[in-house]
């Protein structure tokens, strides 16, 4: 069943195409279920394929299908191949499982759109490039998918057009990430012209046969890491994140939470091997970045007023996470927590974007409020993806960020000290939104007679504009959209099985599960924690772990629910510590004007002088006119002047001397 | 060295070798004898008449070719005439330029009080002491023809009785035009005093014995100066162009036709004569100067040229500029000058002369053309829109100017080609460099042209423009070969070839 | 690049492809003028021809094969050893076939806005003379037809060109004359030169390439007059500001050939005329043009992102990209080269497109001013996404036709010139910049009153804009045959810069290392060979420098 691994990107390929051509005709909800039939059936591709790896003994299992030769040049020769091996499988199996139920959710959500169809085109395509993302055999067929679903995303932030700041989103985005891309390109040159290849086979085994010097591996991780940096929005490239939450929900779920903002994390694990010959300093760089987008981003999601705002920076601060993992070579902990984030995470979104819809559009959490009443399924699940999140046992979210931040403390115990800090703070916000939304008291009433709607966006069904006049009613959600909500939830509960730390009370046979399954990708890299004082420890982490978390929860309560503490909400966190609006400002201002000299003189000086000379050769004629006045003494005379000159070189410098 | 002789023995003639001389002069006689015996003739007449004899003058002279190219060269009439393909590719381009500019005069004098006999037979005159020009073996033959030629076109260019320009046009002509001669005779003199003779063959064999490199003879050093001096008004190089664009723009069209191409053509033979073929033994000295008046003209007139808004006085400037280019040539003949493998310069010459009258006459007979229906104006307005008023007119003239901007696959290129080859083939980059560099200059004087003809709109009121049947004639055949040999040179290369091997 | 092995065609198909417009341009002046109709059907008659010729032609050209193909040699001026040589390789195939095809599209995607006769018939004479300076592998016929575009180019921009028409049209004119006014002396003085070596005066190309050797000041001398004219054509910084205007200004289908095929004109010179005649002299200056060539990226990229008029933003692109090519050719490796080559067909197909779907702008809004236009996706959804994918091909997005080359030339740049690739590798940012940003302000947004009146692409239009993004994607995702066809060509013309200079082409070789259980001590072989590694490209460095 490997070989039929193009299968994968197949289906969602085929989906975009047949709406490309009948998306019109197909219309709504029809398109919607297409889309989503085509990503589930590559979510079950996926399956075969997993199943069939598992068949193999662990050796075995990488199985490279070359499908074609895509850029053969002289000694450049790449192939569009796919590299089928645990990892890979493990990110189509989340990609498609997660991309197939955000699908369904859209289905609901996206409803009476009057560009629906368009809508799901863009998802199948994104589906289709992510998985060619994760596919990948080579840097270029990554960097094939990694540019595709930048381009999506693209087109998705941007998707209601017509908005000012959705195209604007959508256009920061791109070009945010082109600065990444920047770094992956330069990093295949850099890779082609020492290695010779830009395939991962080849490089990993480069590196862990050491053909790869130390210098070039530094090289090319760390132009790889800009790439990450700008696809999952570290700093200093996170600015396009929280801007691209002017995309529909659905889209804020799936590619700028769950799938495509891994992307970069991805990309660490598949060339772990050239991240341990690196310099010595590279993996703390990286984890000291990571840990420390996780704080900050944090610090900000403390202050947000926008249900989606605040969930874009706690992602940002989870994708932190991760890097952190990556930095302290915790490559397995990276993938499982990109795992267990994916799905809670999701569930989040797609909670809030239910909320969101079911409060006709309002996004500020300081007009929501015991909602829990109104919509009781999407905020039990969303309950669920909240505690997941701040890591309370026993949902996923607990396990491996558990993970990560043992192996934090085997790298160094300043790393763990924010991880854990960040770990209370995560707790904090999160509870903080909870309650602001579900709990408190009622604050949507007070509008309810003003006329403060967003402008209606084509997500609803025109029966429920009723917020404009009168009674104003939050509802719950439409079931197609509570489905994902209610599978998601599970998901959130039980992810923590498939990497199970070993611990009193959990069956040896359950333990680890991930770790064995990875362990051929991540063999070369992992770091070894076993023997270290954290190894030793791990009870005494776990519980301070689980003591930051409630922690943080019980702060929540406290602030938000009893009042007993008063609210610190610093406008620094709330703008952000003043980071984007800096980076605007020296686009807009210096930037700018650095262009606009560059374009003046452009006009200026270098056509100034084309036309210059013109100018100047008509000049020296009106000069030279006044020679011919029409005067006949004056002709005379100049013929007289010329016979002269020649008559002086003629006698005196020829002949005379 | 004159022999002393108690008897005077006349040199023998070949009558047949002269017959293209003879031919015009016979002709030129005829008609003014005939013209004035008989009453008016039959229009058209005369012109047929005119083209008849330089037909002849012109099928003369491929015979004499033939001649020549079989028995190689020789000196006719004591050594006074030289028989050689130079004088008779000069030959040839002279009666070419006297037909077409026949043929445009015809119908350009209908109805003034110039519509008679006289004109032509000036032509004819003018042609004939052209031809002498390019022919002679003896600088007092030489001078003979240059006066024939110049005073002709002292009378010609103030023909038109009724037009003051054209009368300005004859007197500055003539006066700066009796200043130069009389510089050039003086040279003559002068180098005669130097060399005792002032045969060409004997001058060469004199100059072979005698000169010496390090104590030149300041003598010939002046009387070269001197010729150069009337050689250059006569071509119009600068400094010496001064009179050109008045007289041009003053003259009636078909007769600046005839001065910038016959006139051009027989001047620059002259210079070849009298520089290259002459006196190789002083190229040193010489060669120079050509280079500062071809850099000169070359300036001078694309960057007047560009700035004017007569098209006639445009076409003057041009002129001057091309005069520049040919110097070019000249300059790069002077490097080989007198060896016995004369480098490409002269061909290339001969060739830019032929080539570069048609494109001219054809030019002015499209300002010809154009002037009649805007009563004599030839300024760029009355251009505007040509293209809508008379297509045909605007695009032959569109090949002329494309010409003479020298773009491809027009004779204008092959010419400006031949000439820049030639000066590389000598090393001398620079003045190659440059003149293509000016070339530029004047192309944006050609495009001016083309602007107002093609996307200017006409004048309102403004009629088609009638093109008469000759006149219409000549610019076809000139466009036509103009065209032909843009695209096939090859023939007419092989011939200008020859002419390196003159007589000496 | 040995000449002269005739292809599988047995009548001179090169001499058809260059003569056909030619007689079609005069059956379209001879038209009647009582019959608007007939010129254009004549003239799409004709270019329709001439394209299924070209197409012919790469049918039956023989992959794999360096050499000349389908060459056709006549005596043409004897006395000066002038031949019509006409012949065609990997580099030229697919300019000739762009050309070819590019035409018949830009005659039925627009019409004049009046007199359509002379329209017609120049731009066959210029289709004429574009392929004749593809094919023509004599110096002389290559000037004459590298000089000959200009006039029809001239008189297409003057007659049918907006406001400034004039103005642009004598700049262009002028300003590419006066580059070829070196050339025309440096190709005068190459043959005269060369003729001392070959002991006869011949003006083709192959015979002076393979036979003469000139000192290598001189040999230097001569290539910057032939650089001259090709660095004003591409256009390569700072001799481009006649572009813009004469792209603004000229009419739609005058841009689409401009852009399209006729800045090739430069790019191919180099590659034909400049390292072929003269490989010593443009290997010794490379670095010069590097310079230039990244100048060039980031400088056009910078000026486009300023620019009001969205045809003017097009053109400045143009600079940028051109520029990549230039860097590709200057790099001589295999892989940009290659790039190059390929590049010169995707930007033409990409620009080409853009331009055309400004002009289609321009028809309907009678304006080119970004400010003026808003919220056209939300009336003209279809043509949007046209717009949208061409764009992307033009930024360089992964799947399309764009960035397989710019791919290729900066990888194989990597290789040779690293620093400038990497500052060249930043212009690929700003390419995104400038053209989402005019998207934006264009497409995106709320349509005001003016644009709510946009016409959606009529089914005439989409029909032509389809064979264009039909190749933007083809080539993105399959450019494999293309390579294969150029690829032979290209490395014989690097072997024939390293037969006649100290250059090496660097080929970073696949080795493959066995994993060893001691991570250890292998680490430290590897410290070891790479060393050895290291110094090898030490070694690649100092021939750089």
């Amino acid at each position: 069943m490997a070989e039929l691994v193009w299968l994968i990107p197949a289906f969602p390929l085929f989906g975009f195409l047949t709406i490309l051509v009948f998306g019109r005709r197909f219309g709504d909800p029809f398109a919607g279920w297409f889309a989503t039939a085509m990503v589930f059936a590559s979510f079950i591709a996926s399956v075969g394929v997993y199943s069939d790896l598992l068949g193999m003994n662990e050796e075995d299992r990488e199985h490279i299908e070359n499908l074609y030769s895509w850029v053969p040049v002289g000694n450049l020769q790449i192939d569009l191949a796919f590299l089928v091996d645990p990892l890979s499988i493990t990110m189509c199996l989340f990609v498609t499982g997660i991309g197939g139920l955000i699908h369904l959710y859209s289905i609901g959500y996206m409803h009476g759109d009057d560009k629906f169809s368009k809508f799901f085109l863009y998802l199948n395509l994104f589906i289709f490039s992510m998985t060619l993302l994760v596919l990948g055999e080579n840097l270029l067929v990554t960097f094939l998918g990694w540019e595709g679903v930048g381009t999506c995303s693209y087109l998705l932030i941007a998707f209601w057009q017509t908005r000012e700041s959705a195209a604007t989103a959508g256009k920061k985005a791109f070009i945010t990430n082109r600065v990444g891309d920047w770094g992956v390109m330069l990093a295949m040159f850099l890779a082609f012209s020492t290695v010779g290849s830009i395939s991962y086979s080849v490089l990993n085994n480069n590196a862990e046969s050491g053909l790869l010097s130390e210098t070039t591996a530094t090289g090319i991780a760390v132009l790889l890491f800009v790439g990450a940096v700008g696809k999952s929005a570290q700093l200093p490239l996170y600015i396009w994140l929280p801007d691209a939450m002017e995309g529909p929900t659905p889209v804020s779920a799936l590619i700028h939470a769950a799938t495509m903002v891994t992307a970069g994390v991805f990309l660490m694990v598949r060339i772990n091997p050239i991240l341990t010959v690196a310099a010595d300093w590279v993996l703390p760089m990286i984890a000291w970045i990571g840990v420390i987008t996780a704080l900050f981003a944090a610090t900000i999601a403390l202050a947000q007023t926008d249900i989606k705002k605040v969930l874009a920076y706690s992602t940002i601060s989870q994708l932190g996470y991760m890097f952190l993992a990556i930095g302290s070579g915790a490559y397995i902990a990276a993938i499982f927590h990109m795992v267990t984030h994916a799905v809670f995470k999701a569930l989040l979104f797609l909670g809030s974007g239910s909320v969101i819809h079911g409060m006709h559009d309002e996004q500020d959490m300081n007009k929501m409020g015991k909602l829990f009443k109104y919509m009781p399924i999407t905020a039990s699940t969303f309950i669920v993806g909240w505690l997941a999140i701040a890591g309370v046992p026993p949902f996923s979210g607990f396990w491996s960020k558990d993970e990560i931040l043992l192996f934090a403390l085997g790298d160094s115990v300043a790393l763990y000290v924010i991880g854990i800090i960040t770990a209370l703070l995560t707790a904090l916000y999160m509870t903080r939104m909870v309650i602001m939304t579900f709990f408190g008291e009622a604050k949507w009433t007070s509008f309810a007679n003003e006329d403060e709607m967003p402008e209606v966006s084509p997500g609803e069904e025109p029966v429920e504009t009723h917020g404009a006049h009168g009674e104003f009613k939050p509802h719950e959600s439409p079931i197609i959209m509570l489905i994902p909500l209610v599978v998601l939830a599970v998901g959130g509960l039980l992810a923590g099985l498939i990497q199970l730390p070993s611990l009193w009370g959990v069956p040896d046979s359950a333990e680890h599960q991930l770790e064995d399954w990875l362990h051929p990708d991540v063999a070369f890299g992992e770091a070894e924690i076993a023997g270290t004082w954290a190894d030793d420890h791990v009870m005494l982490l776990v519980i301070i772990a689980i003591s930051a978390a409630l922690a943080g929860i019980l702060l929540g309560w406290l602030i938000y629910q009893r009042k007993r503490v008063k609210a610190w909400e610093p406008t620094l966190f709330a703008n952000g510590w003043y980071y984007n609006w800096a980076v605007s400002w020296f686009m807009g201002n210096p930037g700018r004007e650095g262009f606009e000299d560059v374009a003046i003189f452009d006009s200026k000086v270098i056509d100034g002088a084309v036309n210059g000379v013109g100018v100047a050769v008509r000049e020296v004629a009106t000069t030279e006119k006044k020679t011919q006045s029409g005067y006949l003494r004056q002709y005379a005379g100049i013929i007289g002047i010329g016979a002269v000159l020649l008559l002086g070189w003629f006698v005196v410098v020829r002949g005379i001397l | 060295m004159l022999a002393q002789v108690d008897t005077f023995v006349g040199p023998d003639v070949q009558w047949f070798a002269l017959s293209p001389m003879l031919t015009l002069l016979g002709g030129a006689l005829g008609l003014m004898v005939l013209g004035a015996l008989t009453p008016l003739w039959p229009k058209g007449l005369y012109a047929t008449f005119t083209a008849a004899i330089a037909i002849a003058v012109g099928v003369l002279a491929m015979f004499q070719w033939d001649d020549i190219s079989d028995d190689g060269p020789s000196t006719l009439v004591g050594g006074a005439i030289a028989f050689d393909t130079l004088s008779m590719f000069l030959t040839i381009t002279i009666a070419i330029a006297l037909l077409l500019v026949t043929l445009l005069t015809d119908d350009f004098l209908r109805g003034t009080p110039n519509d008679g006999p006289e004109i032509y037979a000036l032509y004819m005159v003018a042609a004939l002491g052209g031809i002498v020009m390019a022919s002679a073996n003896d600088l007092i033959v030489l001078f003979l023809g240059l006066e024939m030629l110049s005073l002709a076109l002292y009378v010609l260019a103030a023909s038109n009785r009724r037009s003051l320009q054209s009368a300005e046009a004859g007197i500055k002509y003539f006066v700066l035009g009796g200043f130069a001669s009389a510089f050039f005779l003086y040279g003559i003199a002068l180098v005669y005093g130097a060399t005792g003779t002032t045969n060409i063959s004997e001058m060469i064999a004199v100059l072979q014995t005698s000169v010496d490199v390090f104590h030149p003879d300041t003598l010939a050093l002046a009387g070269i100066g001197l010729m150069i001096v009337g050689l250059g008004f006569k071509v119009a190089a600068a400094p010496f162009h001064v009179w050109a664009p008045d007289v041009y723009q003053g003259a009636p069209t078909p007769i600046t036709a005839f001065m910038a191409s016959a006139g051009k053509a027989a001047a620059f033979a002259a210079m070849l004569r009298v520089l290259v073929i002459a006196l190789p033994f002083y190229r040193d000295d010489w060669r120079p100067i050509i280079w500062v008046l071809a850099l000169l003209s070359l300036l001078v007139g694309s960057t007047l040229a560009i700035v004017q808004n007569n098209v006639k006085r445009m076409l003057a400037y041009s002129s001057i500029s091309h005069a520049g280019f040919i110097l070019v040539g000249v300059e790069a003949a002077a490097h080989s000058a007198g060896e016995a493998d004369a480098g490409s310069g002269m061909p290339a010459v001969v060739m830019y002369l032929m080539l570069y009258s048609v494109l001219v006459i054809g030019s002015f007979a499209v300002v010809a053309v154009v002037q009649r229906e805007t009563n004599g104006d030839a300024s760029l307005d009355a251009f505007k829109g040509l293209v809508r008023r008379r297509p045909t007119l605007a695009i032959a003239m569109t090949v002329f100017l494309l010409a003479q901007a020298g773009v491809p696959f027009t004779s204008g290129f092959i010419a400006k080609f031949g000439v820049i080859q030639a000066a590389v083939d000598e090393q001398s980059y620079a003045i190659a460099i440059i003149a293509m560099v000016v070339a530029v200059i004047a192309a944006f004087m050609y495009l001016r042209i083309m602007v107002s003809m093609w996307l200017a709109d006409p004048a309102d009121g403004s009629q088609p423009v009638p093109v008469p049947f000759l006149a219409g004639l000549a610019i076809a055949a000139a466009v036509t070969f103009t065209l032909v040999v843009g695209v096939f040179p090859g023939w007419l290369i092989d011939a200008s070839d020859t002419v390196t091997s003159y007589a000496r | 690049m040995l000449a002269s092995e005739t292809g599988p065609i047995a009548f001179p198909i090169l001499t058809a492809i260059v003569l056909v417009p030619i007689v079609g341009a005069l059956l379209v002046a001879l038209m009647p003028k009582s019959r608007p109709e007939y010129p254009k059907m004549l003239a799409l008659l004709s270019s329709v021809g001439t394209g299924a010729l070209t197409l012919w032609l790469m049918a039956s050209f023989e992959t794999g094969d360096a050499g000349f193909q389908f060459v056709s040699k006549h005596m043409w001026i004897e006395p000066w050893g002038i031949s019509w040589h006409l012949g065609v390789d990997g580099i030229s195939l697919f300019l000739v076939v762009l050309t070819g095809v590019l035409f018949p599209l830009a005659i039925v995607g627009i019409d004049p806005h009046h007199d359509g006769k002379p329209y017609y018939a120049w731009l066959l004479l210029l289709q004429a003379g574009v392929l004749g300076s593809f094919l023509s592998l004599d110096l002389f016929v290559f000037f004459i037809f590298f000089e000959i575009v200009l006039v029809p180019m001239y008189f297409l921009i003057g007659g049918w060109g907006y406001e400034n028409r004039v103005y642009a049209a004598t700049k262009f004119f002028l300003y590419t004359m006066l580059g070829s006014a070196f050339m025309l002396v440096g190709l005068i003085a190459t043959v005269a030169l060369a003729s001392k070596d070959l002991g006869k005066t011949t003006f083709d190309l192959v015979e002076i390439a393979e036979g003469a050797n000139f000192a290598a000041s001189t040999g230097r001398w001569l290539f910057f007059a032939f650089a001259i004219a090709f660095a004003v054509k591409v256009p390569i910084f700072p001799l481009h500001t006649w572009l813009p205007d004469a792209h603004t200004q000229a009419p739609t289908a005058g841009s689409v050939v401009l852009a399209g095929v006729m800045l090739k004109l430069g790019t191919y010179g180099f590659l034909r005329f400049g390292l072929y005649l003269f490989p010593e002299a443009s290997y010794w200056s490379r670095h010069f043009w590097l310079t230039l060539a990244v100048i060039g990226i980031i400088y056009g990229a910078i000026v486009a992102t300023m620019q009001m008029d969205l045809k003017r933003l097009v053109a400045y692109s143009s600079v940028a990209h051109m520029g990549f090519i230039v860097l590709g050719i200057f790099a001589f490796t295999t892989q940009s080269m290659s790039g190059s080559a390929i590049q010169m067909i995707n930007h033409g197909v990409s620009t080409g497109a853009l331009f055309l779907l400004v002009g289609m702008i321009y028809d309907r809004r009678k304006t080119r001013k970004i400010s003026e236009l808003t919220g056209i996706q939300k009336v003209a959804p279809i043509f949007a996404a046209s717009f949208m994918i061409v764009m992307l091909s033009s930024i360089g997005v992964p799947g399309l036709n764009g960035f397989v080359g710019e791919f290729l030339i900066l990888i194989g740049s990597f290789l040779t010139a690293r620093w400038w690739t990497v500052v060249a590798t930043a212009g690929v940012i700003l390419a995104a910049l400038y053209l989402l940003w005019a998207y934006q302000r264009v497409f995106h947004g709320e349509p005001d009153e003016e644009n709510k009146k946009f016409r959606e692409l009529s089914l005439k239009e989409g029909m032509v804009l389809l064979p264009f993004l039909g190749v933007i994607v083809f080539m993105g995702v399959y450019p494999k045959p293309v390579l294969d066809r150029i690829e032979p060509t290209v490395d014989a013309l690097i072997t024939h810069v390293e037969d006649h200079t100290d250059y090496v082409e660097p080929e970073p070789i696949v080795q493959i290392g066995v994993v060893s259980e001691h991570g250890e001590d292998d680490g430290e072989e590897g410290e070891h060979d790479e060393s050895e590694d290291g110094e090898e490209v030490e070694h690649e460095e100092d021939e750089g420098e």
